[in-house]
């Protein structure tokens, strides 16, 4: 097998090609590594390659199941991780000046977790400023660019775990999702993404951006890969209070159990009737819950008024992205980007009295939504409004973006949502559905999914790297 | 809301939260809450029921 064979493969590929002997942890995590060597240089996708740390890892790897001990499914895996997740040793940036120079000491709950399940980390993945900054083409932490069009930007924040991930620069990535930053750049690259549950993962050692919307998950190019990888990093954690009352379910146990007599939910209103759907998205989606139909789920309208008001409820949160960064706003307001600084000043105009306001009406939102799962086992809708946009096209001044509301308000409520791919646009660009549960209910979500995915074949698709060149 | 009012409007919730911003912050700053106003707006307009209280 050629090396760029492995790097086409998806994660439970590379897995069964390391375990089952056709290959070492050492070649494909080479294999990786010369990849990256080629076309990072115009994908951007990483801020730091950790090559000789990997190879060291992975020489480890074949050690122990050369001594016949496997770790686990992740075993020898190369992946990455997006530049706000810490690795005790390797600068972690968050993609800002601000943080040039940081070096954390301790790893992250999620990296010590797959460090101990065998994986092994290629490095750090380049993303928007602080995971709510806007995508830059230059400076020191430039955004990475979509592998379907490498003129157009990956969305964000967790941009280079889309790219990476797309571009089989790693079998698979961590991003971080506050509004939308995991599920964004994995419908607009054209991969799997996971916003777990609010607390089924811990955050210890990721740099936070809204302490009650940061949810850590799962980037890959399948479904099964993307329910591996969150069985690796769920699970209670003394050192993140929100993961307390985490349930951690069987994940990959119901994947192939079909959608026969499952109940979806489409807020066709809020969703579907939004003037800012792209209509190639709204065809491509319709066509994917006609196929979720084929295979045996039934589909109903359904619709909730404070739906409306989700965005607004969202930006009272900014409150929460200031008080983290009112003192270094202070005192080095230029070693943040335009695009950041704005945003957090923003905040700052929150008053305590519309913060309270919008928690109230989350909690409203909340029963509105929770009365809906009293009927339906998951909501389906698009999984964002439009495809990949040109770098020069990107709306730089909202505090909103246009379509958020496809993603923000899983964060307000905390369900577990995934997004995955189900077309692409005329333009040839990835466009998705997105999938909603219960809370930690990963299980049935990761069924539908993987039923739809079983159905068609988008998941196999592949970006072409001879088209990986910047033309000016 | 004329638009001096409106830049008063802000100016004073600039000072309330004490800050002071001048040339581009301050521009961009501004067309970013002028243009969120309506969402602001329309947030407090949607009063809970005393009983609606946030979760816990």
């Amino acid at each position: 097998m050629s090396a760029d064979a492995f790097c086409d493969l998806d994660l439970t590929g590379v897995a069964g090609a390391i375990h089952g002997g056709k290959a070492s942890s050492v070649e494909v995590t080479e294999a990786y590594l010369r990849r990256i060597e080629r076309h990072d240089g115009v994908l951007k996708a990483y801020i730091t390659v950790m090559a000789d740390r990997a190879l060291a890892q992975a020489r480890e790897a074949d050690d122990e199941m050369r001594r016949g001990a496997r770790r686990g499914p992740l075993h020898g895996v190369p992946l990455a991780l997006k530049d706000l997740i810490a690795i005790a040793g390797v600068s972690m940036t968050a993609g800002s000046r601000v943080l040039a120079r940081h070096v954390p000491e301790r790893d992250a709950e999620v990296t010590e977790r797959l460090h101990a399940a065998g994986a092994v980390i290629l490095g750090k993945l380049s993303m928007h400023e602080f995971a709510f900054g806007r995508p830059v083409v230059d400076g020191p932490f430039p955004t990475g660019r979509n592998p379907w069009d490498v003129a157009r930007e990956p969305a964000g924040s967790s941009s280079g775990s889309g790219v990476a991930v797309a571009a089989g620069l790693c079998a698979g990535a961590l991003g971080s999702d506050t509004g939308g930053s995991i599920r964004g750049p994995a419908a607009r690259c054209g991969i799997v993404g996971v916003k777990p549950t609010y607390g089924l993962v811990s955050r210890r050692g990721v740099v936070p951006l809204s302490w009650s919307l940061d949810h850590v998950g799962p980037m890959t190019r399948t479904v099964r890969d993307a329910a591996v990888l969150l069985q690796a990093i769920a699970g209670r954690d003394p050192g993140d209070p929100s993961t307390r009352d985490a349930r951690v379910g069987d994940y990959t146990a119901q994947l192939e159990s079909g959608v026969s007599g499952i109940k979806l939910g489409l807020p066709r209103r809020f969703y579907l009737d939004f003037p800012g759907l792209h209509a190639d998205v709204k065809s491509a989606a319709l066509a994917a819950f006609d196929e979720l139909g084929r295979q045996g789920a039934s589909i109903e309208d359904v619709d909730a008024p404070t739906l409306d008001l989700a965005g607004a409820i969202w930006v009272t949160m900014l409150s929460e992205v200031y008080e983290f960064h009112r003192e270094t706003i202070r005192d080095q307001p230029q070693n943040f980007g335009e695009g950041i600084r704005t945003r957090i000043y923003m905040g700052a105009l929150v008053t305590a009295a519309d913060f309270q306001r919008g928690q109230r009406l989350r909690a409203r939102l909340r029963r509105e939504i929770m009365a809906l799962f009293q009927d339906v086992d998951a909501l389906v809708f698009p999984g964002h409004a439009s495809p990949a946009q040109r770098f020069e096209d990107v709306a730089m001044g909202q505090i909103v973006v246009p379509g958020s509301r496809y993603t923000n308000v899983w964060n307000l409520l905390g369900l577990p949502a995934v997004v995955i791919p189900c077309g692409f646009s005329r333009d040839g660009l990835p466009v998705a559905i997105q999938i909603v549960g219960r809370p930690f209910d990963e299980a049935t979500v990761f069924r539908i999914a993987r039923a739809y995915e079983r159905a068609t074949d988008w998941h196999t698709k592949r970006p072409n790297p001879e088209t990986w060149k910047l033309t000016s | 809301m004329t638009g001096d009012e409106l830049r008063a409007r802000f100016d004073a919730e600039l000072s309330a939260a004490g800050l002071s911003l001048a040339g581009r912050d301050d521009e961009l700053l501004f067309a970013m809450w002028t243009e969120h106003r309506p969402a602001r707006e329309a947030l407090r307009a949607a009063v809970p029921m005393p009983d609606e209280e946030p979760d816990a």
